[in-house]
Protein backbone atom coordinates (compact mmCIF):
# COMPACT_ATOMS: atom_id res chain seq x y z
CA UNK A 1 0.00 0.00 0.00
CA UNK A 2 2.68 2.30 0.51
CA UNK A 3 3.87 2.52 -3.01
CA UNK A 4 0.23 2.44 -4.29
CA UNK A 5 -1.20 5.33 -2.47
CA UNK A 6 -0.31 8.23 -4.20
CA UNK A 7 -1.30 6.39 -7.75
CA UNK A 8 -4.96 5.37 -6.43
CA UNK A 9 -5.03 9.54 -6.09
CA UNK A 10 -3.14 10.22 -9.04
CA UNK A 11 -6.03 8.54 -11.08
CA UNK A 12 -9.00 9.68 -8.62
CA UNK A 13 -7.95 13.26 -8.75
CA UNK A 14 -7.68 12.93 -12.97
CA UNK A 15 -10.76 10.86 -12.99
CA UNK A 16 -12.88 13.54 -10.62
CA UNK A 17 -11.41 16.44 -12.11
CA UNK A 18 -12.24 15.36 -15.84
CA UNK A 19 -15.97 14.90 -15.28
CA UNK A 20 -16.68 17.71 -13.35
CA UNK A 21 -14.32 19.95 -16.00
CA UNK A 22 -16.65 18.68 -18.40
CA UNK A 23 -19.81 18.26 -17.32
CA UNK A 24 -20.20 21.46 -15.13
CA UNK A 25 -22.95 23.58 -16.84
CA UNK A 26 -21.74 27.12 -17.84
CA UNK A 27 -23.36 29.84 -16.03
CA UNK A 28 -25.86 32.01 -18.37
CA UNK A 29 -24.67 34.57 -19.91
CA UNK A 30 -25.92 36.87 -22.92
CA UNK A 31 -23.85 36.20 -26.23
CA UNK A 32 -25.75 38.08 -29.04
CA UNK A 33 -27.69 41.22 -29.65
CA UNK A 34 -28.62 42.09 -32.97
CA UNK A 35 -28.80 45.01 -34.38
CA UNK A 36 -25.42 46.11 -32.50
CA UNK A 37 -25.94 49.57 -33.10
CA UNK A 38 -28.60 51.91 -31.52
CA UNK A 39 -29.39 55.44 -32.67
CA UNK A 40 -31.98 58.33 -30.87
CA UNK A 41 -35.60 56.76 -31.62
CA UNK A 42 -37.08 53.46 -31.40
CA UNK A 43 -35.06 50.35 -31.04
CA UNK A 44 -35.82 46.61 -31.27
CA UNK A 45 -33.13 44.33 -29.75
CA UNK A 46 -33.49 40.74 -30.62
CA UNK A 47 -30.76 39.14 -27.86
CA UNK A 48 -29.79 35.80 -27.65
CA UNK A 49 -29.06 34.14 -24.38
CA UNK A 50 -26.70 30.89 -23.67
CA UNK A 51 -27.58 28.62 -20.72
CA UNK A 52 -30.34 31.02 -19.79
CA UNK A 53 -34.06 30.46 -19.19
CA UNK A 54 -36.10 33.54 -19.83
CA UNK A 55 -39.58 33.28 -18.89
CA UNK A 56 -42.55 36.57 -19.57
CA UNK A 57 -42.86 36.48 -15.99
CA UNK A 58 -40.32 39.11 -14.48
CA UNK A 59 -38.64 39.75 -17.65
CA UNK A 60 -36.91 43.33 -18.01
CA UNK A 61 -34.39 44.72 -19.68
CA UNK A 62 -32.33 47.91 -19.78
CA UNK A 63 -29.18 49.88 -21.35
CA UNK A 64 -26.95 51.71 -19.34
CA UNK A 65 -24.93 54.36 -20.38
CA UNK A 66 -22.27 56.91 -18.36
CA UNK A 67 -24.27 56.04 -15.27
CA UNK A 68 -28.02 56.46 -16.98
CA UNK A 69 -30.04 53.39 -17.25
CA UNK A 70 -33.29 53.15 -19.85
CA UNK A 71 -35.62 51.10 -19.32
CA UNK A 72 -37.29 48.76 -22.07
CA UNK A 73 -40.94 49.64 -23.41
CA UNK A 74 -41.77 46.69 -23.67
CA UNK A 75 -40.03 42.81 -23.30
CA UNK A 76 -40.90 39.69 -25.07
CA UNK A 77 -39.11 36.62 -24.00
CA UNK A 78 -40.06 34.44 -27.80
CA UNK A 79 -37.52 31.35 -26.32
CA UNK A 80 -35.43 30.42 -22.62
CA UNK A 81 -32.88 31.64 -25.00
CA UNK A 82 -34.46 34.51 -27.33
CA UNK A 83 -35.99 37.79 -26.28
CA UNK A 84 -37.01 41.21 -28.26
CA UNK A 85 -36.60 44.29 -26.35
CA UNK A 86 -37.81 47.40 -27.40
CA UNK A 87 -36.21 50.63 -26.35
CA UNK A 88 -36.62 54.70 -27.17
CA UNK A 89 -33.31 55.66 -27.32
CA UNK A 90 -32.88 59.04 -26.59
CA UNK A 91 -30.62 61.64 -27.88
CA UNK A 92 -27.42 62.46 -25.93
CA UNK A 93 -26.27 58.91 -24.19
CA UNK A 94 -22.61 60.19 -22.99
CA UNK A 95 -20.65 57.15 -24.34
CA UNK A 96 -20.36 55.59 -27.55
CA UNK A 97 -20.78 52.37 -26.19
CA UNK A 98 -23.86 50.82 -24.23
CA UNK A 99 -24.27 48.30 -21.92
CA UNK A 100 -27.11 45.75 -22.09
CA UNK A 101 -28.40 44.19 -19.04
CA UNK A 102 -31.29 41.72 -19.02
CA UNK A 103 -32.98 40.95 -15.40
CA UNK A 104 -34.69 37.05 -14.94
CA UNK A 105 -36.47 35.35 -12.44
CA UNK A 106 -34.43 32.31 -12.42
CA UNK A 107 -30.52 33.86 -14.28
CA UNK A 108 -31.04 36.98 -12.24
CA UNK A 109 -28.93 39.83 -13.71
CA UNK A 110 -27.26 39.02 -16.96
CA UNK A 111 -24.78 42.51 -18.62
CA UNK A 112 -23.04 42.30 -21.85
CA UNK A 113 -20.81 45.24 -21.49
CA UNK A 114 -20.18 47.75 -24.21
CA UNK A 115 -22.41 45.66 -26.48
CA UNK A 116 -24.21 48.35 -28.53
CA UNK A 117 -22.12 51.15 -30.63
CA UNK A 118 -24.48 54.25 -30.07
CA UNK A 119 -25.04 56.83 -32.50
CA UNK A 120 -25.96 60.89 -31.26
CA UNK A 121 -24.04 60.95 -28.24
CA UNK A 122 -24.44 64.15 -26.22
CA UNK A 123 -23.84 65.09 -22.52
CA UNK A 124 -26.58 63.43 -21.02
CA UNK A 125 -29.36 61.98 -21.87
CA UNK A 126 -31.02 63.44 -18.58
CA UNK A 127 -33.50 60.43 -18.52
CA UNK A 128 -34.67 59.14 -15.06
CA UNK A 129 -37.16 56.56 -13.43
CA UNK A 130 -36.27 53.52 -14.29
CA UNK A 131 -35.54 51.23 -11.14
CA UNK A 132 -32.72 50.24 -9.67
CA UNK A 133 -32.77 46.03 -10.84
CA UNK A 134 -33.53 44.12 -8.02
CA UNK A 135 -30.16 42.17 -7.19
CA UNK A 136 -31.50 39.46 -4.83
CA UNK A 137 -32.44 37.41 -8.26
CA UNK A 138 -31.15 34.41 -9.42
CA UNK A 139 -28.69 34.34 -6.31
CA UNK A 140 -29.61 30.57 -5.37
CA UNK A 141 -27.57 29.29 -8.12
CA UNK A 142 -26.15 25.95 -8.84
CA UNK A 143 -22.22 25.16 -9.16
CA UNK A 144 -21.04 26.54 -12.91
CA UNK A 145 -18.11 27.34 -14.39
CA UNK A 146 -18.50 31.96 -15.65
CA UNK A 147 -19.23 32.33 -19.42
CA UNK A 148 -17.23 34.72 -20.74
CA UNK A 149 -17.70 36.02 -24.19
CA UNK A 150 -15.02 34.57 -26.95
CA UNK A 151 -14.08 31.70 -24.40
CA UNK A 152 -17.56 29.98 -23.77
CA UNK A 153 -17.58 26.33 -23.36
CA UNK A 154 -13.66 26.26 -24.52
CA UNK A 155 -13.02 27.48 -20.70
CA UNK A 156 -12.74 23.94 -20.10
CA UNK A 157 -9.83 23.52 -21.14
CA UNK A 158 -7.99 25.50 -18.81
CA UNK A 159 -8.64 21.54 -16.29
CA UNK A 160 -6.93 20.35 -19.46
CA UNK A 161 -4.28 22.15 -21.31
CA UNK A 162 -2.41 24.21 -18.16
CA UNK A 163 -2.09 20.88 -15.98
CA UNK A 164 -0.07 19.71 -18.83
CA UNK A 165 2.16 22.43 -18.17
CA UNK A 166 1.81 22.28 -14.33
CA UNK A 167 3.26 18.59 -15.05
CA UNK A 168 5.79 19.33 -16.95
CA UNK A 169 7.63 21.72 -14.65
CA UNK A 170 7.23 19.41 -11.58
CA UNK A 171 9.28 16.74 -13.43
CA UNK A 172 11.65 19.22 -15.10
CA UNK A 173 12.20 20.24 -11.63
CA UNK A 174 12.90 16.80 -10.35
CA UNK A 175 15.41 16.64 -13.25
CA UNK A 176 17.48 19.25 -12.54
CA UNK A 177 18.00 18.45 -8.92
CA UNK A 178 18.96 14.65 -9.87
CA UNK A 179 21.08 16.73 -12.34
CA UNK A 180 22.86 19.06 -9.10
CA UNK A 181 22.97 15.64 -7.64
CA UNK A 182 25.00 13.78 -10.39
CA UNK A 183 27.30 17.23 -10.09
CA UNK A 184 28.23 16.29 -6.59
CA UNK A 185 27.62 12.30 -6.34
CA UNK A 186 29.23 11.43 -10.19
CA UNK A 187 26.90 8.54 -9.43
CA UNK A 188 25.76 7.58 -13.60
CA UNK A 189 21.79 6.36 -11.60
CA UNK A 190 21.03 9.92 -11.05
CA UNK A 191 22.35 10.93 -14.44
CA UNK A 192 19.66 8.46 -15.71
CA UNK A 193 17.19 9.76 -13.32
CA UNK A 194 17.73 13.43 -14.96
CA UNK A 195 17.17 11.87 -18.26
CA UNK A 196 14.61 10.09 -17.89
CA UNK A 197 12.64 13.04 -16.01
CA UNK A 198 13.59 15.18 -19.16
CA UNK A 199 11.57 12.79 -21.30
CA UNK A 200 8.59 12.66 -19.34
CA UNK A 201 8.63 16.02 -19.46
CA UNK A 202 9.09 16.70 -23.17
CA UNK A 203 6.19 14.46 -23.77
CA UNK A 204 3.59 16.81 -21.66
CA UNK A 205 5.95 19.95 -23.14
CA UNK A 206 4.17 18.32 -26.44
CA UNK A 207 0.66 17.98 -25.33
CA UNK A 208 0.75 21.40 -23.93
CA UNK A 209 2.11 22.47 -26.93
CA UNK A 210 -0.74 20.50 -29.28
CA UNK A 211 -3.65 21.22 -26.75
CA UNK A 212 -2.15 25.19 -26.59
CA UNK A 213 -2.39 25.23 -30.40
CA UNK A 214 -6.04 23.71 -30.49
CA UNK A 215 -7.36 25.91 -28.21
CA UNK A 216 -5.52 29.18 -29.56
CA UNK A 217 -7.44 28.57 -32.57
CA UNK A 218 -10.84 28.39 -31.24
CA UNK A 219 -10.21 31.64 -29.24
CA UNK A 220 -7.42 33.64 -31.45
CA UNK A 221 -8.51 32.70 -35.11
CA UNK A 222 -4.97 31.32 -35.35
CA UNK A 223 -3.31 28.19 -34.75
CA UNK A 224 0.17 30.16 -33.47
CA UNK A 225 0.65 33.91 -32.77
CA UNK A 226 3.78 35.48 -32.13
CA UNK A 227 3.15 36.24 -28.32
CA UNK A 228 6.01 36.15 -25.99
CA UNK A 229 4.62 33.01 -24.11
CA UNK A 230 4.08 30.91 -27.18
CA UNK A 231 7.05 31.81 -28.51
CA UNK A 232 8.88 31.23 -24.78
CA UNK A 233 7.30 27.56 -24.47
CA UNK A 234 8.67 26.63 -28.07
CA UNK A 235 12.15 27.95 -27.60
CA UNK A 236 11.37 26.04 -23.91
CA UNK A 237 10.73 22.51 -25.99
CA UNK A 238 13.94 23.16 -28.22
CA UNK A 239 16.02 23.87 -25.38
CA UNK A 240 15.68 20.39 -23.92
CA UNK A 241 15.71 18.48 -27.37
CA UNK A 242 19.13 20.20 -27.41
CA UNK A 243 19.82 18.38 -23.95
CA UNK A 244 18.72 14.97 -25.84
CA UNK A 245 21.59 15.74 -28.53
CA UNK A 246 23.96 16.68 -26.10
CA UNK A 247 23.29 13.78 -24.23
CA UNK A 248 23.99 11.78 -27.48
CA UNK A 249 26.89 13.36 -28.71
CA UNK A 250 29.09 12.38 -25.77
CA UNK A 251 30.55 8.45 -25.99
CA UNK A 252 32.09 8.73 -22.25
CA UNK A 253 29.67 7.69 -19.80
CA UNK A 254 30.64 9.50 -16.51
CA UNK A 255 31.88 12.95 -18.83
CA UNK A 256 28.07 12.88 -20.34
CA UNK A 257 26.54 12.95 -16.85
CA UNK A 258 28.34 15.94 -15.54
CA UNK A 259 28.21 17.77 -19.34
CA UNK A 260 24.20 17.13 -19.02
CA UNK A 261 23.81 18.21 -15.34
CA UNK A 262 25.83 21.25 -16.14
CA UNK A 263 23.64 22.02 -19.37
CA UNK A 264 20.11 20.76 -17.32
CA UNK A 265 20.75 23.47 -14.61
CA UNK A 266 20.96 26.48 -17.71
CA UNK A 267 18.08 24.61 -19.51
CA UNK A 268 16.00 24.54 -16.13
CA UNK A 269 16.82 28.32 -15.27
CA UNK A 270 16.15 29.26 -18.69
CA UNK A 271 12.95 27.29 -18.13
CA UNK A 272 11.42 29.49 -15.68
CA UNK A 273 13.06 32.96 -17.50
CA UNK A 274 10.71 31.98 -21.22
CA UNK A 275 7.69 31.00 -19.15
CA UNK A 276 7.77 32.94 -16.04
CA UNK A 277 9.67 35.79 -16.13
CA UNK A 278 9.81 37.31 -19.65
CA UNK A 279 5.92 36.57 -20.15
CA UNK A 280 5.15 38.94 -16.76
CA UNK A 281 7.35 42.14 -18.06
CA UNK A 282 5.53 44.72 -17.85
CA UNK A 283 7.16 46.04 -21.20
CA UNK A 284 6.09 42.69 -23.19
CA UNK A 285 2.50 42.44 -24.56
CA UNK A 286 0.65 39.00 -24.62
CA UNK A 287 -2.46 37.77 -25.31
CA UNK A 288 -2.09 34.59 -22.78
CA UNK A 289 -4.02 34.77 -20.29
CA UNK A 290 -1.32 35.61 -16.76
CA UNK A 291 1.20 37.41 -18.77
CA UNK A 292 2.16 41.16 -19.97
CA UNK A 293 -0.49 42.88 -17.71
CA UNK A 294 -3.01 40.63 -18.96
CA UNK A 295 -5.43 38.89 -16.17
CA UNK A 296 -5.03 35.52 -15.71
CA UNK A 297 -8.74 33.83 -14.42
CA UNK A 298 -8.35 34.75 -11.52
CA UNK A 299 -9.90 38.44 -11.00
CA UNK A 300 -13.54 39.30 -12.63
CA UNK A 301 -14.09 35.94 -14.27
CA UNK A 302 -13.18 33.32 -11.90
CA UNK A 303 -13.55 33.10 -8.21
CA UNK A 304 -13.63 29.93 -6.94
CA UNK A 305 -15.72 28.15 -8.98
CA UNK A 306 -13.13 26.83 -11.93
CA UNK A 307 -10.18 26.77 -8.95
CA UNK A 308 -12.39 23.76 -7.64
CA UNK A 309 -12.33 21.88 -10.35
CA UNK A 310 -8.80 23.15 -11.85
CA UNK A 311 -6.63 22.56 -8.73
CA UNK A 312 -7.31 18.99 -8.58
CA UNK A 313 -6.51 18.50 -11.98
CA UNK A 314 -3.07 20.14 -11.81
CA UNK A 315 -2.19 18.05 -8.71
CA UNK A 316 -3.63 15.00 -10.56
CA UNK A 317 -1.59 15.44 -13.94
CA UNK A 318 1.41 16.33 -11.58
CA UNK A 319 0.75 12.59 -9.67
CA UNK A 320 0.73 10.86 -13.40
CA UNK A 321 4.00 12.89 -14.49
CA UNK A 322 6.14 11.65 -11.58
CA UNK A 323 4.69 7.79 -11.89
CA UNK A 324 6.02 8.28 -16.16
CA UNK A 325 8.88 9.67 -14.59
CA UNK A 326 9.15 6.32 -12.14
CA UNK A 327 8.14 4.01 -14.53
CA UNK A 328 10.82 5.05 -17.16
CA UNK A 329 13.39 5.33 -14.57
CA UNK A 330 12.59 1.83 -13.39
CA UNK A 331 12.80 0.67 -17.09
CA UNK A 332 16.10 2.63 -17.15
CA UNK A 333 17.53 0.73 -14.43
CA UNK A 334 16.39 -2.93 -15.62
CA UNK A 335 18.08 -2.18 -18.75
CA UNK A 336 21.35 -0.32 -16.97
CA UNK A 337 21.81 -3.93 -14.68
CA UNK A 338 21.22 -6.12 -17.93
CA UNK A 339 24.05 -4.31 -19.70
CA UNK A 340 26.35 -4.49 -16.87
CA UNK B 1 12.34 9.41 -28.07
CA UNK B 2 12.95 9.73 -31.98
CA UNK B 3 8.63 10.39 -33.33
CA UNK B 4 8.89 12.30 -30.33
CA UNK B 5 11.95 14.54 -31.62
CA UNK B 6 10.24 14.51 -35.02
CA UNK B 7 6.88 15.80 -33.70
CA UNK B 8 8.09 18.44 -31.43
CA UNK B 9 10.64 19.71 -34.10
CA UNK B 10 7.61 19.93 -36.33
CA UNK B 11 5.07 21.72 -34.17
CA UNK B 12 7.63 24.26 -33.70
CA UNK B 13 8.14 25.02 -37.60
CA UNK B 14 4.82 24.49 -38.74
CA UNK B 15 3.35 28.10 -37.73
CA UNK B 16 6.00 29.10 -40.62
CA UNK B 17 4.49 27.18 -42.95
CA UNK B 18 0.96 28.08 -42.19
CA UNK B 19 0.57 31.43 -42.24
CA UNK B 20 -2.56 32.57 -43.87
CA UNK B 21 -5.02 29.64 -43.74
CA UNK B 22 -8.59 30.04 -45.73
CA UNK B 23 -11.55 29.69 -42.68
CA UNK B 24 -13.29 26.53 -43.81
CA UNK B 25 -14.98 23.37 -42.08
CA UNK B 26 -12.50 23.35 -39.12
CA UNK B 27 -13.22 27.08 -38.10
CA UNK B 28 -16.90 25.64 -38.22
CA UNK B 29 -16.66 23.16 -36.59
CA UNK B 30 -14.41 24.79 -33.63
CA UNK B 31 -16.78 27.24 -32.82
CA UNK B 32 -20.09 24.93 -33.08
CA UNK B 33 -22.33 24.96 -29.85
CA UNK B 34 -19.91 27.01 -27.80
CA UNK B 35 -16.63 26.16 -28.70
CA UNK B 36 -17.31 22.62 -26.91
CA UNK B 37 -15.03 21.13 -30.00
CA UNK B 38 -11.91 22.81 -28.90
CA UNK B 39 -12.63 20.88 -25.38
CA UNK B 40 -13.24 17.78 -27.36
CA UNK B 41 -9.87 18.44 -29.35
CA UNK B 42 -8.00 18.87 -26.75
CA UNK B 43 -9.04 15.73 -24.38
CA UNK B 44 -8.41 13.77 -27.67
CA UNK B 45 -4.69 15.45 -27.86
CA UNK B 46 -4.03 14.29 -24.31
CA UNK B 47 -5.43 11.12 -24.69
CA UNK B 48 -3.32 9.98 -27.92
CA UNK B 49 -0.69 11.82 -26.30
CA UNK B 50 -0.73 9.57 -23.06
CA UNK B 51 -2.05 6.08 -25.34
CA UNK B 52 1.16 6.68 -27.95
CA UNK B 53 3.75 7.03 -24.15
CA UNK B 54 2.24 3.88 -23.41
CA UNK B 55 3.33 2.00 -26.57
CA UNK B 56 6.84 3.25 -26.60
CA UNK B 57 6.83 2.33 -22.95
CA UNK B 58 4.84 -0.98 -23.83
CA UNK B 59 8.24 -1.45 -26.54
CA UNK B 60 10.87 -0.54 -24.27
CA UNK B 61 9.29 -3.49 -21.95
CA UNK B 62 9.18 -5.90 -24.91
CA UNK B 63 13.07 -5.25 -25.95
CA UNK B 64 13.62 -5.78 -22.21
CA UNK B 65 12.14 -9.23 -21.92
CA UNK B 66 13.68 -10.47 -25.05
CA UNK B 67 17.01 -9.32 -23.29
CA UNK B 68 16.80 -11.21 -20.44
CA UNK B 69 14.85 -14.17 -22.25
CA UNK B 70 18.10 -14.56 -24.32
CA UNK B 71 21.00 -15.91 -21.86
CA UNK B 72 17.64 -17.78 -20.05
CA UNK B 73 17.53 -20.04 -23.52
CA UNK B 74 21.17 -20.73 -24.38
CA UNK B 75 21.62 -22.04 -20.82
CA UNK B 76 18.78 -24.53 -22.05
CA UNK B 77 20.60 -25.01 -24.89
CA UNK B 78 17.85 -23.89 -26.93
Amino acid sequence: MKHWWWKILAVLLLLGASVSALRTPLSPALVHVSPGRIAPGPVELTVTGYNTLFEQEGLAAHLENGGERLCATSVEALSPTVLKARFDVPQGFRESLTTLAVLDRTDGRLVMPGALFTNGTGSGAGISGCPEPNEELGLTKAFAFPNRAILYESIRNLCFHVPMWFAMITVMGISVWKSIRTLGSNSLDDDRAALQAVNVGLVFCALGLITGTVWAKATWGAWWTNDVKLNGSAVTALIYLAYLVLRGSVQDAHKRARLAGIYNIFAFILLVMFLFVVPRLNAVDSLHPGNGGNAAFSDLDLDDRLRRVFYPACMGWILLGVWMYDLRLRTARLQASLDR
Amino acid sequence: MRPLLLLLSFLVTAPLLAQDAAPGWLEDSLYRGGKINAVVAVVAVIILGIGLWMFSMDRKLRRLEKEIKKPFDSAQGK
